[in-house]
């Protein structure tokens, strides 16, 4: 019996070995090797690209995540585009000036149909941005709430009144929320009908959605800006980062994107395949309770919070090397951005001590509350860390998604939250808002006179030198101040095939014309 | 029979009025939509106006009212998400919720059958210990785990199958196998203790002493039997795989109800968790008066009052 039984438990032994032995052959048979070939991905006029997240809808103005504006720029176009380094060019305006100051006309292009034919006119515009400006219930309503009307000049000139000066216009006319769409088509057929069948005027016609699936686009040869480089594009979703790797390894997909930084090594190390970087616009940070009461309140104590933070070890170890130390918000290709502060990181564990014994804390510093949704987990633990090392007692809160938001919205949080805040407006009045006294009451508590004259005056002001100083003034006050402690910059990281030739870009947007077959 | 039905399918309204109310109240309780729906810097004067756009203002029990009258004619509003009508959202899901569903109960059937007769036939000998040691992995090995080996194995190695997607069978292969194996591993178990428990009494004693042939007594005098039990962990497990699949979905980015259901939570998303609850609450009860029926037919002693 006993020899029975040590003969079962070496098959059994054997059996496990077998299973785990495959998958561990699996895992490390291109990490070690260095030398497989990824199969090349299909050149049969198909692009491929996988993402984590679905879009939300093909209303463009009813969508705000990135995700899903990276895809719907393909068929919507705007007025007028970002090129990758934050210029404004035309796409389907021509020209545009400031006639008054709250006047703005631009000239359209005449040459231009939506997919079904029906030509593009001032018509689309006005359609377009005033029912932004008036359907409340829109998503991106709040970034369009400026605009009080829009003129049909002629067929291709439309000229646009809003509430007040805005020096953000521009912004708001090449961001996600402002693809032009169809006004006849709409009309006749009804928003149902339409979100059914999307038509825009962009590059890729809608093809079909499946959803938590995929979105299927096919070229319009009608283009006005060039013949479109692919057949179709597809956009699938795959949520979990190490299956999408396995379809790039394996030629499923062309590009993928959020590539987790433990993948990046087997990545670069198959052949046919590359890992490429940009830095993008969103920044990690925690917003800091100044309330009067909490131990943050204390300028030295913030001071100390921030230098016992090791920035850089954070981007080296859990970021996998992928960020850009920051001491601002506001980062280069952004409006206002004050470069004297971007790649700029503080760190001195020792005076972060001192600092707390000159506050009047003993051996013990204070308590202080950190929360953070779990999508940052791992940074908000090693924060912790950082700050007990310092003396801090930190009482880590770590919630879902939603319940983050909830705590975030109610301003229900503690000394501090981490975040990370992106910049859809391209300008660093995107980054300010939370710190007018109005909206930073019950949440920071920041309140400094100056700061909200310079934000109060920025927001009207219409010319550009001096309103690039008054935020640069503003984040010399603001780093030295701290409502929000910059952690770094993120970055876009992508598995790209050999086959396809795709640089990706700051504002994340998958533009299809601009990714090639490779020569 | 016809009556136990009526009655079964009578008793599904005060059910389905119950988990109307508790998802209803849960999901207004555990968080506001309008935060997730705006932009990190949206204003409060932007989420106070979404928030009245919505009718989230109004009273709970307004809303759960206006929730009710809209429901009965099948309309359980509209996703914030998607912004399209909640039902037709969670019916799309289901092909693609019952395909893997079939597929992995299929699976499991088909591997844990013979492997309990046999296992409870050998009792004691190797091959029992060994089938016994095989279902302690099966099920000791975590979905996520196995789905990612699976697909470095069999996709990225070997070139078999494609690594994720809903499309032909070869699609489906992986995550059925993903899925199946802990139920196999489960239904192995307990074939194996209820044929087992079976082989033990006197009437099987009869039939043998009779000399009828062992694989007779075996299929038919016992295994009938012994699947009362079975046929109730299969209609549990499979109302669990309809609506419980998110990891093995998530990993083979397999387009079902789980994954919709999760990320209608994660979003608060409350139009589309009220659908999904309402359509799976249908469902398990369904499936429960199907299970009933199924014993009937496997035990005839069995009367429904």
């Amino acid at each position: 019996m006993k020899s029975g039984l040590i003969k079962t438990f070496a098959a059994l032994l054997a059996a496990a070995l077998v299973v785990t032995g495959c998958g561990g052959g699996g895992a490390t048979t291109s990490t070690d090797t260095g030398t497989t070939a990824a199969a090349p991905a299909a050149s049969d006029g198909t692009l491929t690209i996988a993402n984590g997240t679905d879009i939300e809808s093909f209303d463009p103005q009813n969508n705000n995540n990135t995700a899903s504006e990276a895809i719907l720029v393909n068929v919507f176009d705007y007025l007028l585009k970002n090129d990758n380094e934050g210029n404004k060019v035309p796409a389907l305006a021509t020209s545009w000036e400031q006639t008054a100051d709250n006047v703005w006309q631009f000239k359209l292009r005449d040459d231009v149909k939506f997919h079904n034919g029906d030509p593009f006119t001032a018509a689309d515009v006005k359609y377009t941005f005033e029912r932004l400006a008036t359907d409340e219930a829109l998503k991106q309503h709040s970034y369009f709430k400026t605009i009080e009307e829009v003129r049909a000049v002629d067929d291709y000139t439309a000229e646009f009144v809003t509430t007040g000066p805005d020096p953000l216009l521009l912004n708001r006319l090449s961001k996600m929320g402002a693809g032009i769409l169809p006004s006849k088509y709409i009309e006749e057929n009804g928003i149902d009908a339409f979100l059914k069948s999307p038509i825009g005027t962009g590059a890729y016609k809608f093809k079909s959605w499946a959803k938590d699936d995929r979105v299927v686009l096919e070229k319009n040869d009608e283009y006005f800006d060039g013949a479109p480089k692919w057949d179709e594009v597809v956009f699938r979703v795959v949520p979990e980062a190490s299956t999408r790797v396995s379809e790039l390894l394996t030629g499923g997909v062309d590009i993928v994107s959020g590539v987790p930084s433990t993948d990046i090594e087997r990545i670069e190390q198959t052949e046919n395949l590359s890992v490429e970087t940009t830095p993008i616009k969103r920044v990690l940070q925690m917003i800091v309770r100044q309330t009067e009461g909490t131990p943050t309140a204390d300028p030295k104590v913030r001071e100390a919070i921030d230098l016992a933070i090791d920035k850089k070890a954070i981007v080296d170890s859990i970021a996998g090397g992928n960020g850009v130390l920051t001491r601002t918000s506001v980062t280069p290709g952004n409006f206002g951005s004050d470069e004297s502060l971007y790649e700029q990181s503080l760190y001195d564990l020792e005076k972060a001590k001192a600092l707390l014994q000159e506050a009047g804390y003993g051996d013990k510093g204070p308590e202080l509350s950190l929360s953070s949704s779990s999508q940052y987990k791992e940074y908000a633990e090693v924060v912790s860390a950082m700050l007990t090392a310092a003396g801090f007692t930190v009482n880590l809160d770590i919630l879902e998604p939603s319940a983050f938001s909830e705590k975030m919205t109610s301003k229900t949080f503690g000394e501090l939250y981490m975040i990370g805040i992106g910049n859809s407006m391209n300008d660093a009045s995107n980054n300010y808002n939370r710190f007018l006294a109005s909206e930073a009451a019950g949440e920071t508590d920041y309140n400094n006179a100056e700061v909200e004259d310079l934000l109060q005056s920025a927001l009207v002001n219409m010319d550009e030198a001096s309103r690039t100083d008054e935020y640069k003034k503003v984040q010399q006050i603001l780093a030295e101040e701290r409502p929000a402690i910059y952690l770094f910059q993120m970055k876009g990281v992508y598995g790209v095939n050999a086959s396809v030739d795709f640089s990706p870009r700051q504002d994340e947007m998958f533009y299809a014309q601009e990714i090639t077959p490779a020569q | 029979m016809g009556k136990y039905l009526v009655k079964s399918l009578l008793q599904m309204i005060p059910v389905l009025l119950l988990i109307s109310l508790i998802v209803f109240v849960l999901v207004r309780v555990t968080g506001d939509p309008v935060a997730l729906m705006l932009p990190e810097s949206a204003t409060e004067a932007d989420r106070a106006t979404l928030t009245r756009e919505l009718g989230l203002d109004l009273p709970l029990y307004q809303q759960y009212g206006i929730f009710l009258t809209n429901a009965i004619q099948g309309d359980f509003g509209t996703s914030f998400r998607y912004g399209e009508s909640a039902l037709p959202l969670v019916l799309e899901r289901l092909p693609a919720s019952f395909e893997l569903a079939f597929a992995a109960m299929a699976l499991a059937v088909v591997i844990a059958i013979p492997l309990g007769i046999w296992s409870a036939v050998k009792r004691n000998t190797f091959i029992d210990i060994f089938i016994s040691g095989i279902s302690v992995l099966g099920k000791a090995m975590p979905n996520f785990w196995m789905g990612i080996m699976l697909i470095l194995l069999f996709s990225v190695m070997l070139g078999w199958f494609p690594v994720s997607g809903r499309g032909g069978l070869t699609h489906l292969i992986l995550p059925a196998i993903t899925l199946g194996v802990s139920l196999a591993a489960q239904m192995t178990r307990l074939i194996r203790s209820n044929m087992l428990e079976i082989l033990n009494q006197d009437y099987i004693r009869t039939a043998r002493s009779k000399g009828i042939f062992e694989l007779f007594v075996i299929g038919k005098h016992a295994f009938r039997n012994g699947l009362i039990p079975v046929v109730t962990i299969m209609s549990l497990q499979f109302t669990s795989l309809i609506g419980g699949t998110l990891i093995t979905e998530t990993v083979f980015a397999w387009p079902g109800l789980g994954q919709l259901l999760v990320s209608a939570v994660n979003t608060h998303d409350m139009a589309i968790v009220q659908a999904a609850v309402f359509v799976i609450a249908i469902f398990v009860i369904l499936m429960n008066i199907l299970t009933d029926l199924v014993y009937r037919l496997l035990d005839p002693r069995i009367k429904y009052s």
